[in-house]
């Protein structure tokens, strides 16, 4: 115990004595841990915001739904009653309640809208109005009416595109027709009471939201619904809750009636796109820190030959190879560690402070950008998450003691004699 | 078989250096036995193999032939690992340029070697206030060499190799950076220790200061022993 005591006694003050070495070569590592703290705060809150945009436009960050449905899109292909019981049940149950912040059912069919004007594909809604409120943002991008209440009956939520092109205002009266549970073409009459734009074509063009009681009277499907949409707090929960679900729900997983997805299986395209933008930061994180590391390596090299006569002494007075290399590398992971730990909580204050509510980059963006269904929101708050400070400082340290090898190696290899012949 | 009661004990070592296309043979057959308590003097030249023949018995390098006995353990078959704790426990080393570690206190480089071998605190501070009262070096233990004399480093350096009780002492020309006064004052703080605390010292030099003290004079020319003369 106590020569690992020496030896760090000797390797801080070894790191006093070289103060201004020491300090260069901590600001490089403070500046590089800032700099990644800032980059990785704004990336994931980039990543959340898109997530958050594509699950609430979407089917949430996790689906429950019959195997089938997701290619099929067939009311034939709905979740069961028994299904949809056992899945609420889970979503209550203890362990998995807390990771919930929204959950919405729902009866979804393709078919077709209709007015005085003409006829146009529509994909249409059938959803619990206060539950939906909470699970997407579709009654926040309201251009006029309201969006629907509980108690509506015949209650239609329309998208702009929709509207123009059906010709429609409030009020205005549309049938919406699908094959129904029985294979027959129903149609259910409906009255505009709220438009909305979503700023994506495809959505503002066909999407219609109706209560899902009318929807499955209409469709002759009852209380069933095509999918239950759940919305969590951090989509880092996704996996955990994924799981969870999975074994909650085994008994219907295994007789085929349903499936857990997550959104990274539900919305492959939104996937890649987070994944190859953070494949690209890493890529510059690495870079930055390679640089940073040669930087490193130089420094505790020169070190180390500055030492050299001084390495051969404390091997003369007993201090082996490997403690005289030990003696290298505590000398770098103090470094590492002390710089590491300033940069990032320095770069975690800063971001904070500096852009806590959010960093606008509209002034960039001449009009809205969508990608992939997904509505770009130009703010990006940066998210700030414990694995990822945990990681940021893993991967420093990484650095750090890589950086600190090969001069321990050095240290450790030196030829006692000839280091002590060494003239400075 | 070597008399297992020598301090050290040498026997047909060579120490051959390869530099490019030729062979330096810096020690040549060197058969030697040096007795508990010896104060000796390795004389020669500059080249003539003292230093390389101080530094393969203190185990600092191995010999290309031949064995090294130091209180009975073979030194010339040991690891690096080995050596290390070899040295650690059985040999203290004082060194021309005095060699004390910048960063530690004149009391830390004195008890440098003692921490290493796990000696506790008050069994350490009362060794080396001990030596450092004999030494005249009260009153100096908290300043670091940068602060001291040469002559007071090179007292410091003494009770480093010493205070743990070591088997013997090697000292590669310790007088060499001291002017006269300093060097007697250190010989005859190294005497009194070979003398009171029986340490066994072996000097390499080429002072005659030192070799007009020594009881035993070993003069080596060439890398090979010229002559081993013991006074009385």
């Amino acid at each position: 115990m106590e020569h690992s005591l020496v030896i760090v006694v000797l390797a801080l003050r070894n790191l006093r004595r070289q103060f201004r070495r020491t300090l260069l070569t901590s600001l490089a590592m403070i500046i590089g841990g800032g700099l990644l703290m800032f980059s990785l705060t704004l990336g994931d809150g980039t990543h959340e915001r898109w997530i958050e945009s594509g699950v609430r436009m979407g089917s949430g960050h996790v689906t429950i739904e019959r195997p089938e449905f997701r290619t099929s899109r067939r009311i034939e292909d709905r979740l069961p009653e028994m299904a949809r019981r056992a899945t609420e049940q889970a979503l209550t149950s203890v362990g998995i309640a807390e990771q919930v912040k929204a959950v919405s059912p729902k009866l979804i069919i393709t078919g077709l809208a209709s007015s005085a004007a003409g006829a146009r594909p529509a994909q249409i809604m059938g959803v619990e109005p206060r539950a939906e409120a909470s699970f997407s943002t579709l009654d926040e991008q309201l251009v006029e009416g309201r969006y629907l209440d509980p108690a509506d009956r015949l209650a239609a939520y329309v998208g702009i595109g929709l509207v123009e092109s059906l010709d429609l205002r409030l009020g205005s009266r549309l049938v919406v027709t699908a094959q129904d549970a029985h294979r027959e073409v129903a149609g259910q009459l409906l009255r505009v009471v709220g438009v909305f734009r979503t700023g994506v074509p495809k959505i503002d063009q066909a999407l219609i939201h109706m209560p899902l009681k009318t929807a499955g009277k209409w469709l002759g499907s009852g209380r069933d619904v095509t999918n239950v949409g759940v919305i969590v707090e951090d989509s880092a929960d996704v996996s955990r809750l994924v799981v969870g679900l999975r074994d909650a729900l085994a008994e219907p997983i295994q007789s085929g009636t349903t499936t857990v997805t997550s959104w990274q299986e539900a919305m492959p395209e939104l996937s890649a796109m987070v994944a190859i933008d953070d494949f690209g930061n890493y890529l510059v994180y690495g870079i930055l820190f390679v640089i940073i590391g040669f930087g490193i390596v130089n420094t505790v090299l020169m070190s180390v030959m500055h030492r050299y006569r001084e390495f051969g002494v404390l091997q003369a007075l007993g201090l082996t190879p490997g403690q005289t290399g030990a003696l290298v590398l505590v000398e770098g992971l103090v470094l590492t560690v002390v710089s590491s730990t300033i940069g990032i909580g320095l770069g975690i204050l800063l971001t904070w402070y500096c852009f806590g509510d959010g960093l606008d980059f509209s002034a960039l963006m001449d009009e809205e950008m969508t990608f992939s269904g997904v509505v770009i929101d130009p703010v990006i708050i940066p998210l700030f998450r414990m694995a990822r400070i945990i990681q940021a400082l893993a991967f420093i340290l990484g650095v750090g003691v890589v950086a600190s090898v090969y001069p321990a190696i050095r240290a450790m290899r030196i030829d006692v004699t000839k280091a002590m012949k060494f003239d400075r | 078989m070597p008399d297992q009661s020598a301090a050290v004990h040498t026997e047909g070592i060579w120490k051959i250096f390869k530099q490019e296309a030729e062979e330096v043979r810096a020690v040549r057959d060197v058969t030697l036995t040096f007795a508990p308590g010896e104060f000796t003097a390795l004389a020669g030249p500059s080249g003539s193999g003292k230093t390389t023949l101080l530094n393969l018995i203190g185990g600092l390098t191995r010999p290309t032939r031949g064995r090294i006995w130091v209180a009975g353990q073979d030194v010339s078959q040991m690891s690096s690992q080995e050596l290390a704790q070899f040295r650690l426990e059985n040999v203290g080393f004082v060194f021309q340029a005095y060699n004390l570690l910048p960063v530690l206190t004149a009391l830390e480089n004195a008890e440098f070697p003692m921490l290493l071998r796990g000696v506790p605190a008050n069994e350490r501070a009362r060794r080396v206030g001990e030596l450092f009262e004999r030494t005249g070096m009260t009153g100096l233990e908290d300043r670091r060499p940068g602060k001291l004399s040469g002559g007071q480093q090179q007292r410091v350096a003494v009770v480093r190799a010493v205070a743990s009780n070591p088997a013997l002492v090697l000292a590669d020309e310790p007088t060499a950076n001291l002017d006269t006064a300093a060097s007697e004052a250190l010989l005859d703080m190294m005497l009194e220790f070979n003398q009171e605390l029986g340490v066994t010292f072996i000097f390499a030099t080429h002072d005659e200061h030192v070799m007009e003290r020594s009881r035993r004079v070993v003069r080596m020319v060439d890398g090979a022993i010229d002559s081993d003369e013991t006074r009385s």
